[in-house]
């Protein structure tokens, strides 16, 4: 006779669980900057949040927010044909994609924030005590830079990360595909479109 | 409760009212290549059969073509599956279907030389002439076809006429289409139902035999007593959210046929207790990619038209000691695209500029042939979320730069003025001389953009129970009623794209499982 089902252990999109192992704690230098930091220095309460992020957001604060499209930015600078970040909400698509993750990613994605704005970790890792929110353009080229092509992987991994999301959020955007030369999709789509090339 | 009377089509997560339970002949857990195969085989021979499928149910119609939507919607972990350190992106479909229903269509029959490897080193029953009635019956179903050379779009043309131009093999594919218009969207599920995934053909077929298929039916863990494998428990999701409703599936089957795929599948054994020794999500391979762009004076529209039409397998052999690779195109779309390019700024905004002059050309290795070769790992993390680690060894990195050296020769012979890598800091070559940058290049890991769209063992096959999970048969070694019917019982990686090579193993299994059912 078989057993009775037991509840599940698996965690699935917006389920917490206690006791997860954290995307930081993996490396030695994480877990030095999480005890170093003790969880002020790695906030974000001096972080300004400019007006007009929209929301609400279900996963980043405004401040965690106001760090991605700072990160956004410089991702994508002035550059004639590109929409500015900020222009398109990219805030709000920024924390919809963070929501497809599951809750143990989101808490790790929120603490990679916090770490790559925090002026301990400016200190500590790329010797410039400053915010990145703060700091000038060139500084803060200067970190993604200098997380993109550091010796430690964890920081490689991080900064993947940031780009990944901020670069998703803008490109996926339509606004942008005029700047890059795409025309978007040949054929309107849904039931009536896919009759209209069947019969063409 | 469900609708128990509804015969010939999916049973969605919204169509599930109560806790369910169901008592087939066989439970098949994955809609995919080898999930939804072996359903409508064994369904076919008589067998009494409920696939469950995690992932949702689509038609045609439903496609947005958007990546903002269409990667959430079909992949794995949401458009957001990658090894723990992030260093390769997993392309891995997530709906009935599996990765079929995002697929690329390309459909090669397994290589002699493999399945004479197999055969040799692991005990693998599987030769040529067992599997040929398999594939000649997969490939008559999806028509696979060779693609016509009007149906070559430019960004496969540079890989054509470059590979030509050196001297180098290179074919066109032959793509399991009827009815194709070659639009360009394969990866964000065909929108007008032309490519013959798994959900156009084996899945209809599975229901048109009296099959229950239920989508959005997540199983969570095999219920396993002494050497049986008594039920499977599967939490219903919330077609809208993807999110549990608090329904279960209780499907206790005579035999279980596991199809999650090379990681999800290794996963559900973890889960459910079965880790043989930590042999289970051990030796996973994944073709890793790496890609180089091609700046062309003309358009390339790389976006549009039939992904992929072209393969050029000169380089799969390169002797001992060396891990082989062959090359293929890949379409662009921008946010893919973005999320690829390295540079930052100016020099990435540089790049995405010229996306419509750009030919996105890709070298997969070959892994798991070298003498020691483990490849990656399938484990759990404390939580139960799988993880997926793929330490790169010297030589894969070999092979990765020899592939984009490749790949470089290609596209200037087929007339790019640049030809950009996936750096950080991306190698520009525009002439044979600069192809020697790609030696001072940073090849480590997140350093360099890769990927994986093929995912394979993790459950190899094999003759000795100390080295492999599955026999040559694909059943468990320790359990007398479960079999292994995806790309995760293969003991190496392929050398060509798995599709229907999961397949017509997975029809080859189904027959010796319904053999066993009788």
């Amino acid at each position: 006779m078989a057993r009775r089902p037991r509840p599940s252990t698996i965690l699935l999109p917006g389920e917490r669980r206690e006791g997860r192992r954290s995307f930081l704690k993996k490396g030695v230098l994480g877990a030095a900057l999480l005890a170093v930091g003790g969880g002020t220095w790695l906030s974000t309460r001096r972080t300004v949040a400019p007006p007009g992020l929209g929301g609400p957001f279900h996963v980043f604060s405004a401040e965690e927010l106001a760090v991605l499209v700072a990160v956004a930015e410089r991702l994508v600078p002035q550059r004639a044909g590109f929409p500015r970040p900020r222009a398109l909400g990219i805030a709000a698509r920024m924390d919809a994609i963070a929501a497809q993750a599951d809750a143990a990613t989101q808490g790790d994605l929120r603490r990679l924030v916090r770490l790559f704005e925090s002026p301990a970790a400016g200190l500590l890792l790329d010797g410039a005590p400053r915010l990145f929110t703060a700091s000038s353009p060139e500084q803060q080229d200067g970190r993604l830079e200098a997380w993109a092509r550091s010796r430690i992987a964890l920081r490689r991994t991080g900064q993947r990360a940031l780009r990944r999301i901020a670069l998703a959020a803008y490109y996926s955007s339509p606004e942008t595909w005029a700047a890059v030369g795409y025309a978007g999709p040949p054929i309107a789509t849904g039931a009536r479109a896919a009759r209209g090339v069947r019969g063409g | 409760v469900a609708e128990r009377g509804v015969q010939n089509r999916i049973v969605r997560g919204s169509d599930v009212h109560a806790d369910v339970v169901e008592r087939p002949d066989v439970c098949v857990i994955g809609s995919g290549a080898g999930g939804a195969m072996a359903a409508a085989r064994l369904s076919e021979k008589g067998a009494r059969v409920v696939l469950l499928e995690e992932g949702g149910a689509f038609e045609p119609s439903d496609s947005d073509l958007q990546e903002a939507t269409s990667y959430p919607r079909l992949y794995q972990d949401h458009g957001q599956r990658a090894t723990a350190d992030l260093a390769i992106t997993v392309l891995q479909g997530r709906a009935v279907g599996g990765s079929t229903a995002v697929n690329w269509t390309t459909s090669f029959r397994t290589p002699d030389r493999v399945l004479a490897r197999w055969r040799d080193a692991y005990g693998s029953a599987l030769t040529p002439e067992a599997l040929a009635p398999h594939f000649d019956a997969v490939e008559q179903r999806l028509r696979v076809r060779e693609a016509p050379i009007e149906d070559v779009n430019p960004n496969n043309r540079a890989l054509l006429d470059g590979a030509s131009r050196l001297g180098w093999q290179v074919a066109r594919t032959r793509r399991n289409v009827e009815g194709c218009a070659n639009l360009g969207y394969c990866g964000m599920g065909c929108p007008i139902g032309a490519r013959q995934s798994a959900d156009r053909t084996w899945v209809p077929d599975a229901l048109a035999r009296g099959a229950r298929v239920y989508a959005n039916a997540r199983a969570v863990k095999l219920t396993v007593e002494k050497r049986t494998v008594r039920q499977v428990v599967a939490e219903v999701l919330d077609p809208a959210t993807d999110r549990p409703t608090g329904r279960r599936i209780a499907v206790e089957p005579k035999v279980v046929a596991l199809a999650g795929g090379a990681i999800n599948t290794p996963a559900l054994l973890l889960r459910s207790g079965i880790d043989l020794a930590g042999k289970v999500g051990a030796r996973t391979f994944l073709h890793p990619v790496a890609a180089m762009v091609g700046l062309y004076p003309r358009r390339i529209d790389p976006w549009y038209g039939s992904p992929q039409s072209v393969a050029s397998h000169h380089f799969a052999d390169r002797g001992p000691g060396k891990i082989g690779f062959f090359l293929e195109a890949a379409p662009v779309h921008p946010m893919l695209a973005a999320m690829s390019f390295g540079g930052l700024g100016a020099v990435h905004e540089a790049a995405m500029e010229k996306l419509p002059h750009a030919s996105a050309l890709i070298a997969l290795t070959i892994d798991g042939f070298l003498p020691g070769e483990e490849g990656g790992t399938v484990s759990l993390r404390r939580d139960g979320r799988v993880q997926l680690d793929y330490p790169i060894r010297p030589e894969l990195w070999e092979a990765l730069r020899e592939g984009c050296k490749a790949l470089a020769r290609v596209h200037l012979a087929a007339g790019a003025e640049a030809v950009l890598s996936l750096h950080d800091d991306p190698v520009e070559i525009r002439a044979e001389r600069d192809i020697a940058r790609l030696d001072a290049a940073p090849w480590q890991p997140c350093r360099v953009t890769l990927f994986t769209a093929h995912q394979m063992g993790g459950c190899a096959l094999g003759r000795d129970p100390e080295r492999s999970v599955v026999t040559p048969e694909l059943r468990l070694h320790a359990h007398d009623n479960a079999f292994v019917v995806d790309g995760s019982a293969l003991p190496t990686s392929l050398g060509v794209n798995p599709q229907i090579s999961i397949m017509a193993i997975a029809r080859w299994a189904a027959d010796g499982i319904a053999a066993a059912l009788r």
